[in-house]
């Protein structure tokens, strides 16, 4: 990996990455840039690229001039963004996500805009009141980079922050969260929790969740307890078993997980890890 | 001096909202504290009822915030010595004669006259409601040990805490000792691990209670009935004294000693 203050180049086999420093200001990371680039003129002679913005927030037209340094001082070529869905929501690109998503978020319901997931957005190709030439030729996807390299196999998901409730989440009380929800306390009857990540209640879940809202079926529910005669994961809705044997097995206590096998949600004791699910009991009425 | 406004509230109707607050009032009255208690229920007033004041009522809350009496010409004395006052409500209106920044400014202006001005709040979580909880520093929510509420005390939690008004306190009201032993009633620990407030009171259902109300004399006045003695207990912790709550304990007869005996004390109810 080679170092020039703000600007990283990452490579990484045949790929390659610029890493911009997130505090940096525009103008110092420009600056560098093409000092950077003027320097290692012929290293770069051809290639594509991919720009890794993190956290900031870009206009379009710094995107722009970042895609213009690159292409002007070596022979590369930017086809890609990447940049963290936090920027995506509040920096100059949520214009154009919103109109590309705009018909596959349908559904949302509240007033907080989902941002898609996997954050792949492709920048539509014209954009009326830029140049064409500038941003016509950027077939640009913006990817989450971290997602990418978690060695995890961490799903690519949604990474919005998750939302913690710190106290009794009470009846009357409803929430629809574009990321994961935690809540450190009791839900109670009557309430209502939403989120299109993983739903985990570190008390008794007694009202109703929906995690995956977005269509997610392998978002999960995890609560301490469970005694909750209604959730949904995605468009699965798991209502609590009637017959007897099943209730005696699935309502004993301790921690449980609910999630989606072959179209139906099932309950299983939390292990503390996603991993076993195999043994769950059926939990699809 | 400056007062205490205390609203008494609870969403459900009819798990003794009013009957707390006569008895809480003249708890507090008893305890040499000058109190006055304002029925907020405006066109299904009971408060003046119960606390048997029914005949001297001349003007009310309505007439006072819209001007036509002064505020002392609404107040009604207590039959008995204490300093205690009533401002009933207005039976001929409706909830939306007054507003909340209203009835603020008139408890801004009675807790200068008074150590305690408890506000009695109609049922639900509409105008009303927000009348009353709109002058409190406190609120203190009745419910008795039934799922349903239990089920709108916890909304009214929620409500509460959503405009400004933390830590309310319960009272469980109507406990019945024996059902609760042969597990046909939750307990008070059952409800307040689910709503996860402090608890303030228990009060035991007691038909000396239903006398007292019908007779215009709140409870507290008979100490020695179960009811009288747990709401005074209430008055007294209201009033910033430490004391622990009581145990209830069933009256104990041969029958319920036997049924301990044979093992009859599972739990039948469930938490909805």
């Amino acid at each position: 990996m080679l170092k020039t203050g703000v600007v990283q180049v990452a490579a990484k086999g045949t790929d390659v990455a610029f890493v911009i420093d997130e505090e940096a200001p525009f103008d110092v990371v420009a600056g560098e840039l093409r000092e950077y680039l003027a320097k290692q003129n012929g290293l770069w002679s051809k290639g594509n690229i991919t720009v890794n913005v993190g956290q900031r927030m870009l206009a379009r037209d710094e995107l722009t001039q970042v895609k213009s340094i690159i292409e002007t001082h070596s022979g590369l070529k930017v086809t890609r963004f990447w940049c963290s869905p936090e920027s995506l929501g509040t920096g100059d690109f949520q214009i154009e996500a919103k109109a590309a998503t705009v018909e596959s978020s349908a559904n949302t319901s509240g007033a907080q805009r989902q941002p898609p997931a996997h954050n792949e957005i492709a920048v539509p190709e014209s954009l009326p009141d830029l140049p064409a030439d500038s941003i016509s030729a950027v077939e640009s996807v913006i990817q989450d980079l971290r997602s990418r390299q978690n060695k995890n196999g961490a799903r690519s998901r949604n990474r919005t922050e998750a939302l913690f409730i710190k106290s009794t989440f009470r009846s009357g009380e409803s929430v629809h969260h574009p990321g994961d929800v935690v809540v450190l306390a009791d839900v109670n009857p009557g309430a209502e929790i939403a989120a299109d990540g993983d739903i985990v209640v570190l008390g008794s879940l007694k009202g109703w969740a929906h995690a995956g809202a977005s269509g997610d079926t392998k978002a999960v529910i995890i609560a301490l307890e469970l005694p909750s005669t209604r959730f949904q994961i995605a468009k699965y809705e798991g209502i609590s078993p009637t017959t007897a044997r099943r209730k005696s097995k699935s309502s004993a206590s301790g921690p449980k997980i609910a999630y989606v096998r072959s179209r139906s949600i099932h309950v299983a004791p939390f292990v503390g890890r996603f991993a076993r699910y195999s043994k769950g009991v059926p939990y699809d009425g | 001096m400056t007062g205490r406004t205390i609203v008494i509230t609870s969403g459900k109707g009819g798990v003794g909202k009013t009957t707390a607050t006569a008895n809480i009032g003249t708890g507090l009255a008893m305890r040499g504290h000058k109190v006055i208690v304002i029925d907020t229920d405006i066109g299904l007033r009971n408060l003046d009822v119960i606390m048997g004041l029914e005949n001297r009522i001349v003007y009310d809350l309505v007439n006072v915030i819209e001007g036509k009496c002064k505020m002392n010409q609404a107040m009604i004395r207590d039959k008995h010595d204490y300093e205690l006052y009533l401002i009933p409500a207005a039976q001929t209106r409706d909830k939306n004669s007054i507003e909340p920044e209203q009835l603020r400014d008139l408890c801004a202006e009675l807790e200068k006259e008074f150590d305690y001005v408890l506000i009695d709040c109609p049922a639900g979580i509409e105008q009303g409601f927000k009348n009353a909880i709109a002058a409190a520093q406190e609120a203190i929510i009745v419910t008795t040990p039934e799922v349903s509420a239990i089920r709108d005390a916890d909304r009214v939690i929620g409500l509460l805490e959503s405009s400004g008004l933390h830590r309310p306190r319960l009272i469980i009201n109507r406990i019945s000792p024996e059902m609760v032993k042969r597990g046909d009633m939750m307990d008070q620990k059952d409800v307040e691990n689910l709503l996860a407030v402090e608890v303030i009171g228990l009060v035991p259902a007691d038909e000396n209670t239903v006398v007292a109300a019908n007779r215009g004399i709140p409870v507290v006045h008979d100490r020695k009935s179960a009811s009288g003695g747990a709401f005074l207990r209430i008055a007294a912790r209201v009033d910033g004294e430490d004391i622990p709550l009581m145990d209830l304990e069933p009256k104990s007869g041969i029958f319920s000693k036997f049924r301990g005996l044979v093992g009859m004390n599972g739990r039948a109810y469930s938490h909805a």
